[in-house]
């Protein structure tokens, strides 16, 4: 099966080229054409610039130096003006985003052209992933180790990696925080965002649009629920560790609201190099 | 329609490339016939995405028995699941890994994988792909990554050669390396006990005493060891006062939810009489110590099962002569075909 899609694509890949060869037009839109398109996560907290060892204090009262924040996107979708969608192959559709390493940027390569006004993703690996394993052919499962998104005591992805060290009203010495959001056997933390782009995302074979996402850490903790690292200290009060329970479901909702697309780069070429 | 694919695949690729590389493409790799027995219910993992393939299932098992698997080469899977007690760890109450450590749990027996839902005592793993990945990276068993196995295997030829029959991708990768493994534990299913014969009509003979055991369990033990994999593969507090010094909380290990607190997965009974010592930490040495807990040893909890709290009464009343009927009846539950099966077995 896969080897047919793959040929078919081959074929319509062959097909376009010729197309497009007497295609001067930029605008319109050829059906059956192809072309790329990238988003660009620019991670933030509540306003300023995330700054990799920065501390910022949030409305709870607790100040949080950032170590570490890493995340996955997965199971990209364009959607058209008429509500008709576009999937991004679900096999090549899982991401990683590691601010500390300059990984920003999410590049779809063969998106069918088309005139976008949405766009939805993941955060983390959806169900049906997990259980399929590693059955899709891209080993998504190193690349994630490899940026510390992966749980090994139990198995499967972190969807978020959130770490530092803390300070609250109530103690003066910075602890270490660790926030792994992810689903386990209980609970399906994977939550899927849906965005509004502020301007036409024009997909051509030779227009790439560049979506500027803008991405805000502080909800996760200080968003619709707020949670306090202090409330979370392990048995000797030396750390804090949200893993588990609860608190995911509660960062999961708090992560609907992570997202804003803050505008849209139209044209040639790559935007954020 | 996957053999047909891979008959075309291979004759074009004998076409193009002359006769140089013929020996690669000598073997077709066939699906493997997999028949659910008549009296299991069916299974719980999907395992469409992965079916088990003559070559896939072969792999599995040289991997499986492969001490390259851990950091320092000498502990396989097979190390703490041994074919002779149904895949458990013989003699050990909580395993030992690597570097002689010792880990918090007792090694359960690895049969019938892909008709239950939920792996390790505490759920940690629902998957039948991805729950290698626990004992590989656990420190105190493998503490291996799958990169590195990758690259070691990378480095052995026949390896190559045998995951490239294996997967239409022919990569020696991590995911195939899960893959396999899963193909393995998919293909060990024990379904041919006296009881399996017993309740199939395939000649199976009861005693007395069995029987009466039969009905006992019926009663008193399979509302949570359930059907005939003799699990629910529910998380459940059996009564067990928890052990000081390993402070084991089971269940919310891996859920964060104190309701979850002292509750481990039912295990399944089959081959049970080969399995001891018994519970997540391996503390009853005897079948005869287990229904002891049962009838006297259940202890009031905040998370204990109701089915052991009947008005205030702990536990399960049972006369000894019922416990030895009970015990024999679990005996028929050995499963001699398979702990023999040469199949599941690989001399490394
Ligand atoms: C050092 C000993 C050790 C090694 C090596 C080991 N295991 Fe285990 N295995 C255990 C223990 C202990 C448990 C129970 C752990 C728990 O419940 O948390 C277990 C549980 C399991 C289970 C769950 C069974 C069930 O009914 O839930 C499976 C399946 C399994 N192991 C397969 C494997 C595979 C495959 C490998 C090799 C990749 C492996 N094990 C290597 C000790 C080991
Ligand atoms: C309320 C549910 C429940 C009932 C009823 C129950 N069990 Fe269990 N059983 C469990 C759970 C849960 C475990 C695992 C506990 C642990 O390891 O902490 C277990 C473990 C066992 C084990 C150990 C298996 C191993 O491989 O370690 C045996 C044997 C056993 N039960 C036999 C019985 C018998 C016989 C009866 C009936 C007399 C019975 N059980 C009734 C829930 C139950």
């Amino acid at each position: 099966m896969k080897f047919q899609i793959k040929y078919f694509a081959a074929v319509l890949a062959a097909v376009s080229l010729f197309v497009s060869c007497n295609n001067d037009d930029d605008s319109a839109i050829v059906e059956g054409t192809h072309g790329d398109a990238e988003l660009f996560f620019d991670n933030g907290v509540a306003g300023d610039a995330l700054i990799i060892g920065n501390t910022y204090t949030n409305s709870n009262g607790e100040s949080l130096t950032i170590n570490r924040f890493n995340y996955i996107i997965s199971n990209v979708v364009l959607i058209r003006e008429d509500g008709t969608e576009y999937i991004y192959p679900k096999e090549e559709s899982y991401f990683v985003i590691n601010h500390a390493d300059e990984l920003q940027t999410v590049h779809l390569e063969g998106v069918a052209a088309g005139d976008y006004k949405k766009i939805r993703f993941g955060i983390g690996v959806d169900q049906q992933r997990y259980l399929q394993g590693e059955t899709a052919q891209q080993s998504f499962w190193d690349l994630a180790a490899a940026n510390d998104l992966t749980w090994t005591w139990s198995t499967g992805y972190r969807f978020i990696n959130f770490e530092g060290a803390f300070t609250s009203t109530a103690g003066t010495e910075a602890k270490p925080f660790q926030v792994h959001q992810g689903s386990n056997t209980a609970t399906d933390n994977y939550r899927e965002v849906t965005l509004d782009l502020p301007t036409t995302a024009r997909v051509r074979e030779n227009e790439q649009p560049s979506i500027h996402i803008k991405t805000d850490i502080n909800v996760l903790l200080d968003g619709d629920t707020k949670i306090l690292l202090q409330n979370n200290l392990n048995g000797a009060g030396t750390a804090a560790a949200i893993m588990g329970g609860q608190n995911l479901i509660d960062i999961a909702a708090n992560s609907l609201k992570m997202f804003t697309v803050d505008h849209v780069h139209n044209g040639a070429g790559s935007h954020h190099e | 329609m996957k053999n047909v694919l891979l008959a075309v695949l291979s004759f074009l690729l004998l076409l193009s490339c002359g006769n140089d590389d013929a020996d690669l493409y000598e073997e077709i790799n066939e699906q493997l016939e997999l028949n659910v027995p008549a009296n299991f219910p069916p299974m719980a993992q999907d395992i469409s995405y992965n079916y088990p393939t003559q070559k896939g299932f072969e792999l599995g098992r040289k991997l499986f028995y492969d001490g390259r698997l851990s950091a320092d080469n000498a502990i396989s899977c097979s190390f703490c699941h041994e074919q002779a007690t149904a895949f458990t760890h013989h003699g050990h109450q909580l395993s030992h890994g690597i570097n002689n450590l010792e880990g918090i749990r007792n090694a359960p027996a690895v049969q019938n994988m892909a008709f239950q839902s939920e792996y390790f005592y505490d759920g940690a793993s629902n998957s039948i792909e991805m729950l290698s990945i626990a004992p590989i990276h656990n420190p105190v068993e493998m503490n291996e990554t799958l990169e590195g196995i990758v690259a070691k295997l990378k480095q052995d030829k026949e390896y190559v050669r045998l995951f490239k029959q294996a997967f239409e991708d022919q990569q020696v990768s991590s995911g195939n390396v899960l893959k396999a493994l899963a193909q393995f534990m998919t293909m060990i299913v024990s379904a041919n006990s006296r009881y399996d014969k017993y309740v199939r009509n395939e000649g199976g003979v009861f005693s007395q005493q069995e029987l009466l055991g039969m009905q006992l369990f019926q009663q008193k033990c399979a509302s949570c060891h359930k059907t005939d994999l003799f699990t629910d593969s529910a998380f459940r507090n059996n009564g067990l006062p928890p052990n000081p010094n390993l402070n084991d909380k089971g269940r919310e290990v891996v859920t964060g939810f104190e309701t979850d607190r002292y509750k481990f997965k039912v295990p399944s009974l089959r081959n049970v009489a080969l399995t001891a010592p018994y519970m997540h930490d391996g503390r009853f040495g005897s079948l005869e110590s287990v229904l002891n807990h049962y009838s006297n040893g259940v202890r009031q909890n905040e998370t204990l099962d109701p089915i052991l709290n009947q008005n205030g009464t702990l536990g399960l009343s049972i006369t000894q002569e019922e416990k030895d009927a009970i015990i024999a009846f679990l005996k028929t539950l050995t499963d001699e075909e398979y702990i023999n099966n040469p199949l599941f077995y690989y001399k490394t």
